[in-house]
């Protein structure tokens, strides 16, 4: 209860840094783009029909006197322009905030973090990725951690699965031993890597994307994902 | 949606395993299952259908042919194969497409019909899933709708006005602006031109909301006796923005936006006229059908490597053929080339990777066995993560704590056209504002806190009408006011402390009292690029505990101590004495005159469940004064 000599690193801060630490081991650049996205990058590029439900005004924040952007709704044009940028062998991270247009509520913000990951080269497969990601999860969450794939579905993958992950027992880990939905992830789209100038025929690779508020809602038991963005100190000054 | 397991039983002679094997096969084969619900006598399999399978797969036919595939077990009947034989041709129905939303239009006569209850069997698969039960021939159109995807709906056909030639006309048009419709479930729309809706040929009359709802008007009554039935075709985005505007999410809707064939459409006519006749006592006159409803799918071709390839798996030719086989593809194998032709009703088999997903998830995703990640050089260095890393651990070492705010504001540079709330209309040009709301908003917490000087700072994106850029702003302040000559020394340290760690001056870009904002951006072009990361210290390992919302109230003691009395004893014995509304406890200081000690201490009282009056608060402190006595300290 004495008063602490220092101050306080925010959640998301040490998170990020952990991330890319564990990430940079094993080749994985920390990539950036801009939050204000070319609506060509958030959506067109990442094989999302023009009709496609994500883009309605109830979902995507549109901006006045531009219609060529939105504010991003997830990290994934980050994988586009690191592939304009940069040939395969190609691994990537790339932690930022993303916008939703919703209701906030404790496990919904408009604005949150995301965590986006991209590795291509000639025979990037699943596999690779089930090795990756169990690496990842096993260095965050301490323990050996178990991943385990489900079908599922994202425009700018195929095959897209869901993502679960199981820490080994552990005496007092709630967390432990039961297996918990944690990220959409899935092979790259041809029409994403031919849209990004990579050619599907000779390249492939995975892409996952997560948000880093769930992470941290794991991590230190956070209740609340609204209390990482209102800078209230009773909730950093216990990190 | 939900799927009744008696339901799915129907189309196997096989008994099928019990629902909660089904659980486990549909989520890890096709698409989650979000519940398992008992009903009477039957069992409701809640299925999250995932939106690419959902032209299909929304309808027990179509989990029924999943469930066939990943069960290795035949269908024994399957509603959507074989010719469809139309009846005879209706001379006494003319039907007219006036519109691009709508391609195929099947319409059938049936004659003396009795409107009445459903049979028991219809209405327990109607209940079981959630359904209402109305009269015996709305739940045939659902009936069909839930066995099929392909929605139907039943107009009683003498709504439709006899024309001088003895026909009744069908026509689909767009609605002209500010025409009405009452529906079914009594409400009043007002259309728009953006609007398809089935009209009475003859008088014009508005008579249904096409795809999406019926009208009131023209709906099956008690004394109806004979059918218009149609089953039709609608565009998927006309449909989804016309459900969206008028606020109708219907069952028939979501399946017209998730793209199904209009394909099944013909199944779905010959299926809901057939059950009519047999359960109201009707008779078939005959059906007209309008556009076209054949559905070309193209051959698409994937070989075993790909599929190993990308799925990281070692799957065999005969293997891949087998799952080709139980899904009734027609198949032309080479080798280990497979090329398909997908039935009719799949819209989703387009490009080789969706039959690898196809083999993948019905092989088993458990099958990917992970390869391990080798370590691997690192490319490059992010310059901007770095040196933002270097100020944070700076700021943090000087007693700063990090906050993230909103990139939204009320008024500013670049507005958002849509925004959730008028004071979150602009994107942040600065960070000063926020900032400087959240430390005034900290003030009250300083006590609770322990610290003397609210000190936050952010790095954080701002937004200029084109460009955007990372900012670094501090705010500092001690009292309940801002008092120059407590928060400039703070902030000077802080630059001070930046500039020698950067070894570069930091150009403030907003200053206001106590606080001080810099470019980032602008730094970086001053700062040799790095080489390597920090190696950075794991995040703590805390757990958070959630905070009282009531607010805290402070007390200060001072007492004499003997000289050389432990600070820590002091500590415990005023814990003890304080009882558990105490939630902080700070040594404020410590002198030592004429071989005396003096300690003083400030105890901060909170609860989780009220606001502490002072009378509760004075209490606790009596028992402190007494524990702080019976050592034979002083207060002071």
């Amino acid at each position: 209860m004495q008063q602490q000599p220092t101050g306080h690193t925010h959640p998301l801060s040490g998170m990020i840094a952990e991330i890319n630490q564990i990430f940079s081991e094993i080749g994985f650049t920390f990539a950036e783009g801009p939050e204000r996205e070319l609506i060509k990058h958030n959506f067109d590029d990442l094989n999302v029909p023009k009709d496609h439900p994500s883009r309605d005004m109830q979902d995507t924040f549109y901006l006045d006197g531009d219609d060529t952007k939105v504010m991003r709704t997830h990290t994934s044009p980050v994988q586009v322009r690191h592939m304009l940028s940069h040939q395969p062998p190609i691994r990537m991270i790339c932690p930022g905030k993303v916008f939703r247009n919703e209701a906030t509520d404790a496990t919904h913000e408009a604005q949150f973090f995301q965590l986006e990951g991209l590795m291509i080269d000639r025979d990037v497969s699943l596999a690779h990725m089930k090795g990756v990601l169990e690496y990842f999860f096993s260095r965050f969450f301490g323990g050996e951690v178990q991943v385990r794939f489900r079908p599922s579905f994202f425009p700018f993958v195929e095959p897209g699965v869901e993502v679960d992950m199981m820490i080994a027992p552990q005496a007092g880990n709630k967390l432990s031993g039961r297996w918990i939905e944690v990220m959409g992830a899935g092979m790259v789209h041809p029409n994403v890597l031919r849209a990004s100038g990579i050619n599907p025929d000779v390249y492939q690779g995975f892409a996952f994307g997560m948000g880093i508020d769930r992470l941290g809602v794991l991590r230190y038991g956070i209740d609340d994902i609204r209390l990482m963005y209102n800078g209230d100190l009773r909730f950093v000054n216990q990190f | 949606m939900k799927f009744s397991y008696n339901w799915l039983q129907t189309f196997f002679d096989e008994t099928l395993p019990t629902p909660a094997v089904l659980e486990e096969k549909i989520t890890f084969h096709s698409s989650e299952v979000e519940e398992l619900v008992s009903v009477a006598g039957d069992t409701v399999i809640d299925v999250k259908v995932l939106p690419d399978k959902s032209a299909w797969l929304m309808s027990h036919r179509g989990l029924a042919k999943e469930l066939s595939v990943i069960l290795d077990i035949p269908l024994k009947r399957d509603p959507l194969r074989g010719e469809v034989a139309y009846p005879e041709p209706l001379s006494s129905v003319r039907v007219m497409l006036d519109t691009p939303t709508c391609d195929f239009y099947g319409a059938a006569i049936i004659e003396g019909v009795t409107v009445g209850p459903s049979p028991e069997w219809l209405k327990a698969r109607l209940e079981a899933i959630g359904q209402r039960s109305i009269n015996n021939i709305v739940d045939a159109t659902n009936y069909v709708m839930f066995e099929l995807g392909q929605p139907l709906h039943a107009f009683d056909a003498t709504t439709f006005t006899l024309g001088a030639d003895g026909v009744r006309a069908v026509t689909v048009r767009p609605a002209t602006d500010g025409e009405k419709l009452t529906t079914l479930s009594h409400e009043d729309l007002t259309l728009t031109t953006d609007d398809a809706v089935i009209t009475d040929g003859v008088n014009g009359a508005v008579l249904a909301l096409a795809g999406i709802k019926g009208g009131l008007h023209s709906g099956v009554t008690e004394a109806t006796t004979t059918i218009l039935l149609e089953a039709a075709h609608f565009e998927r985005v006309a449909t989804r923005l016309g459900s969206r505007r008028h606020k109708l999410p219907t069952d028939a809707a979501k399946r017209y936006e998730n793209g199904l064939s209009r394909s099944v459409t013909p199944y779905g006519l010959m299926a809901g006229a057939k059950l009519i006749a047999e359960i109201a006592g009707g008779t078939v006159i005959g059906i007209t059908t309008t556009g076209d409803s054949s559905m070309v799918r193209e051959p698409v071709t994937v070989t075993v490597s790909e599929i190993n390839r990308v799925l990281g798996i070692t799957i065999t030719a005969a293997d891949v053929a087998a799952i080709m086989h139980r899904f009734g593809y027609e198949v032309v194998q080479s080798g280990e080339s497979f090329t398909i032709t997908p039935p009719h009703e799949r819209e989703d088999l387009l490009i080789t990777q969706d039959l690898i997903e196809e083999v993948g998830r019905i092989h088993g995703l458990n099958n990917v066995h992970s390869i391990p990640p080798a370590p691997a050089p690192l490319q490059e260095i992010n310059a901007r993560l770095y040196y933002a890393e270097r100020i944070r651990t700076t700021l943090v070492g000087l007693g700063f704590s990090e906050v993230y705010t909103s990139s939204f504001r009320d008024k500013d540079i670049s507005h958002i056209k849509n925004a959730l709330a008028s004071d979150k209309s602009y994107l942040r040009s600065r960070l000063q504002d926020n900032l400087l709301e959240v430390r005034q908003q900290n003030i009250p917490y300083r006590d609770l806190l322990g610290i003397k000087a609210v000190q936050v700072f952010e790095i954080g994106t701002v937004f200029g009408t084109t460009d955007e850029a990372f900012h670094v702003g501090l705010a500092v302040q001690t009292g309940t006011d801002y008092k120059a000559k407590l928060d400039d020394p703070l902030l000077a340290a802080a630059v001070a402390a930046l500039e020698s760690v950067l070894g570069t001056k930091v150009t403030p870009m907003h200053t206001a009292p106590g606080y001080l904002e810099f470019s980032l951006e602008a730094l970086l072009a001053q700062l040799p690029l790095p080489t390597a990361y920090d190696v950075t210290v794991k995040a703590p390992h805390v757990l958070y505990k959630p905070f009282s919302q009531y607010p805290s109230v402070s007390r200060d003691i001072a007492m004499w101590v003997g000289e050389g009395t432990d600070v820590g004893v002091v500590e415990s014995i005023l814990l003890e004495a304080a009882g558990n509304l105490l939630v902080r406890l700070t040594h404020l200081d410590t002198f030592t005159k004429e071989g005396r000690t003096s300690l003083a201490f400030r105890l901060v009282f909170q609860s989780h469940e009220k606001t502490l009056d002072g009378a509760e608060v004075d209490e606790r402190m009596q028992a402190v004064y007494s524990a702080v006595s019976g050592q034979g300290f002083a207060v002071r």
